[in-house]
């Protein structure tokens, strides 16, 4: 217990990097050293798992909702494990059938579940500014992180992907990413966007311009043809293609998505020899990225991605408990 | 509202001249003595006759009513929101003495029935005149005429079916044309739906940052430039409501140098605002068409500035709380507007030079009327007495609570504003009077 107590004081020393937010709604706001003490964090758990920084007792046994207004198995899992690990209540809310199927606002969950002595609440939701919202409605009174808010912000995400390729290169600074496909509905995307720019990345888009939002060229290079994104990168990501873009007219077919944006060996070999390929998942082989990429280990990093999930997520939940 | 003669002692007054613009009576203060809801006299150093309430207006401005050509007063399945009696409060207290009602009511008016409701609920509730739009197609469907001739024998005042465009330019050519024959006209929610899509705010740098789906300025102006060739082929009278965007003043621009019939309004809220100032998901900012870019902003005062924009009209439009408070893209759109429309456009109009205060004025009284086709009131003995007093130097902060309204979504909640309205007689009654004002009481 000694040996832990003493790791939490080390902790603490680092308190003054946290601006002492009690939320994570998005990396816009996230500073350089706020990212920096939580994909440290996260290192530190990567390598000696919950017991490296421990959940100071006082905190442990607190209870955590999951709030999944959104279908996820990835990001619920991980949260729910992270929680777990460091030794919190958690508990995953079905709500699809519970009271929200009768109508409930997400404002009158979210304070039932604070009247229920939930002291950190994570929500996912198909609308954007959720998230933001709910820290109007009840922020005061209950810890709040945002596992997704529709086209928004998926902040745990971009943390993610930043300690990844942070894996792999010393800093971001002037690292190349190129980001391919539907930027327009991807909140991973923006997520990244914001962050990586902070982190001083070079940040470059090429998807169907029908799914390039409008103005993004005001905030990273914007290509029409993906060999011209992918060239020289040191990082590319690779967002998943919704199926229900072709029934709304978005593309004209998954068939010329496939064959046009698709990343593929051919089309990795323009980036950097020792270019990483990403996908926050879940991957529609074949479909945005081929089969064969995807399993290749000199490229593919996904696996790393989604253990790396878990690490930021405890490395959130502890900071929230312990540095506000 | 109880008519109760009055003596009203040293405003000073605008009104309207012979040539239909507005201006100063005198440039010292004068009485006027209002009896049986109309101007008895007016003049200087009038004495107080008997059963005479006496108001010192000790140099407050007198006007005109004024007239809004846009608002949203509910009653009917939306009687949560507001209903004849409250939102006609919020009008008085923001000095408007005609309102015009639009037809998306629930049930809509589109038909005589509900407009016999409408006219009927108005004279038991309301204590302003309302005015009410019936809508072009059944059931704001975009489809089929209504009545239209019928309504507008019975007292729609125009047609519209506002809150949704008229897609179908077929449609539109035969509503435009035909409306003539009640020597009526059309009042254009200009928006193409499929370009607005499920925006929800502008689209611009602000739209991709909250991750929002915007709605482009092209989905106003690509309905207005076609809007105006339909005008062009079928005759008759177009009004373009709350225009938000540059391109949209310039088409309009361009239509009146055509020789075009067409007129066109804005919003305080469009004048006063843009989608930058919007605090994150805040839904009292939301409303359409939306807050657009600092361009477009500019482009309007230069459009009211040149007289493209005829004039002011508040969209007011009242929404509760509850549903104001969802997800920002399913919060309903719409703001209030009546008690801030005047402070807001006499600020950012006429303190800052762009427009004469008599231009404001105009836009706000004879011109709305004018559009309306409706006799000009003017302030002058045996006139009616519909008056908004308004003290130009006051400065205070706008709180939403006051409000009789019983919503409350309002953009401007602790806005600091300069000039207020005082007191605001309708048909010789007072609807309205400051209870900060230094306006002083005494029955002789």
């Amino acid at each position: 217990m000694s040996s832990s107590e003493s790791l939490v004081a080390t902790e603490v020393l680092q308190e003054s990097i946290w601006s002492g937010r009690r939320h994570l709604i998005d990396t816009k706001d996230l500073t350089v050293d706020e990212a920096h003490h939580l994909i440290d964090l996260a290192g530190r758990y990567a390598q000696g798992g919950a017991a490296a920084v421990p959940l100071p007792a006082v905190h442990r046994g607190r209870a955590m909702a999951n709030v999944f207004y959104e279908n996820s198995t990835r990001t619920r899992s991980s949260f729910e494990i992270a929680g777990k690990m460091l030794g919190l209540n958690v508990v995953n809310l079905d709500v699809s059938s519970s009271s929200v199927a009768k109508g409930e606002s997400f404002e009158d969950t979210g304070r039932s579940l604070v009247a229920m002595g939930f002291e950190v609440i994570v929500q996912r939701h198909s609308s954007s500014g959720t998230a933001h919202q709910l820290v109007g409605m009840i922020g005061d009174k209950v810890r709040i992180v945002n596992a997704g808010d529709g086209a928004n912000e998926h902040p745990t995400q971009a943390l993610l992907d930043a300690m990844t390729m942070l894996q792999f290169k010393k800093s971001l600074e002037g690292v190349k990413v190129a980001i391919i496909g539907d930027v327009t509905h991807s909140r991973v995307a923006r997520s990244n966007l914001w962050l990586l720019k902070r982190l001083g990345a070079d940040v470059h888009f090429c998807g169907p311009n029908t799914l390039m939002p409008s103005y993004l060229n005001k905030f990273a290079n914007v290509h029409l043809r993906i060999e011209d994104a992918i060239k020289d990168a040191d990082f590319v990501m690779v967002l998943r293609i919704n199926h229900e873009r072709q029934q709304s007219g978005l593309i004209p077919s998954i068939y010329e998505y496939s064959q046009i944006f698709r990343v593929d060996h051919a089309r990795i070999a323009l980036a950097k020899p020792d270019v990483k390929v990403m996908h926050p998942g879940p991957m529609n082989r074949d479909v945005e990225i081929t089969n064969a990429l995807a399993n290749d280990p000199q490229y593919s990093v996904v696996e790393r991605q989604v253990a790396n999930g878990y690490f930021i997520r405890m490395a959130v939940l502890y900071t929230l408990f312990v540095h506000t | 509202m109880e008519s109760k003669n009055l003596l009203l002692k040293n405003g000073i007054v605008y009104s309207a001249n012979e040539s239909g613009l507005i201006s100063k009576l005198s440039d010292k203060p004068l009485d006027l003595r209002i009896q049986d809801g109309l101007i008895a006299e007016v003049g200087q150093d009038l004495k107080p006759g008997r059963d005479e309430d006496l108001l010192d207006l000790q140099g407050l401005t007198v006007l005109p009513g004024f007239t809004d050509l846009h608002a949203h007063l509910r009653d009917f399945d939306q009687s949560d929101l507001d209903d004849f009696s409250t939102s006609t409060k919020a009008a008085a207290s923001g000095g408007f003495t005609t309102v015009v009602n639009m037809a998306n009511t629930i049930p809509p008016r589109d038909n005589l029935n509900s407009l016999m409701d409408t006219l009927e609920r108005i004279r038991k509730s309301a204590c302003v005149s309302v005015l009410p739009v019936a809508a072009v197609t059944k059931g704001l469907n975009g489809a089929e005429l209504t009545n239209m001739i019928e309504l507008a024998n019975a007292g729609a005042v125009a047609f519209s079916d506002d809150g949704k465009p008229i897609m179908n330019m077929a449609v539109l050519r035969r509503a435009l044309s035909y409306v003539l024959q009640a020597d009526s006209f059309i009042i254009s929610h200009s928006e193409d739906s499929h370009l607005s899509g499920g925006g929800c705010m502008n689209e611009s740098p602000a739209s991709l940052c909250f991750g929002l789906a915007g709605i482009p300025a092209a989905s106003e102006a690509v309905a207005v430039a076609r809007e105006i060739e339909v005008l062009r082929l079928a005759g008759g009278r177009l009004h373009f409501t709350h225009i938000s965007t540059a391109a949209a003043v310039a088409l309009i621009r361009n239509a009146k140098a055509d020789g075009l019939s067409v007129t066109a309004d804005v919003t305080p809220h469009h004048l006063a605002l843009r989608d930058e100032d919007m605090p994150p998901y805040d839904s009292n900012f939301k409303m359409n068409p939306p807050l657009r870019s600092n361009d477009d902003q500019q482009a309007l005062y230069a459009g009211v500035m040149d007289g493209t924009i005829d004039a002011i009209a508040t969209d007011h439009s009242p929404h509760t709380a509850y549903q104001k408070s969802k997800e920002f893209e399913h919060a309903p759109v719409g703001v209030m507007g009546f008690e801030t429309a005047f402070p807001l456009v006499y600020e950012i109009l006429v303190l800052t030079k762009r427009i004469s205060f008599e231009q404001l004025v105009a836009m706000m009284t004879i011109i709305p009327v004018k559009i309306l086709k409706r006799p000009v009131v003017t302030i002058a003995q045996g006139q009616i007495a519909n008056l908004t007093i308004v003290d130009l130097d006051k400065q205070w902060t706008f709180d939403v609570r006051r409000s009789p309204s019983k919503s409350q979504n309002t953009p401007f909640h602790g806005r600091k504003l300069i000039s207020k309205v005082a007191l605001t007689l309708y048909k010789g009654g007072i609807v309205f009077q400051d209870t900060d004002s230094k306006l002083l009481v005494s029955s002789i």
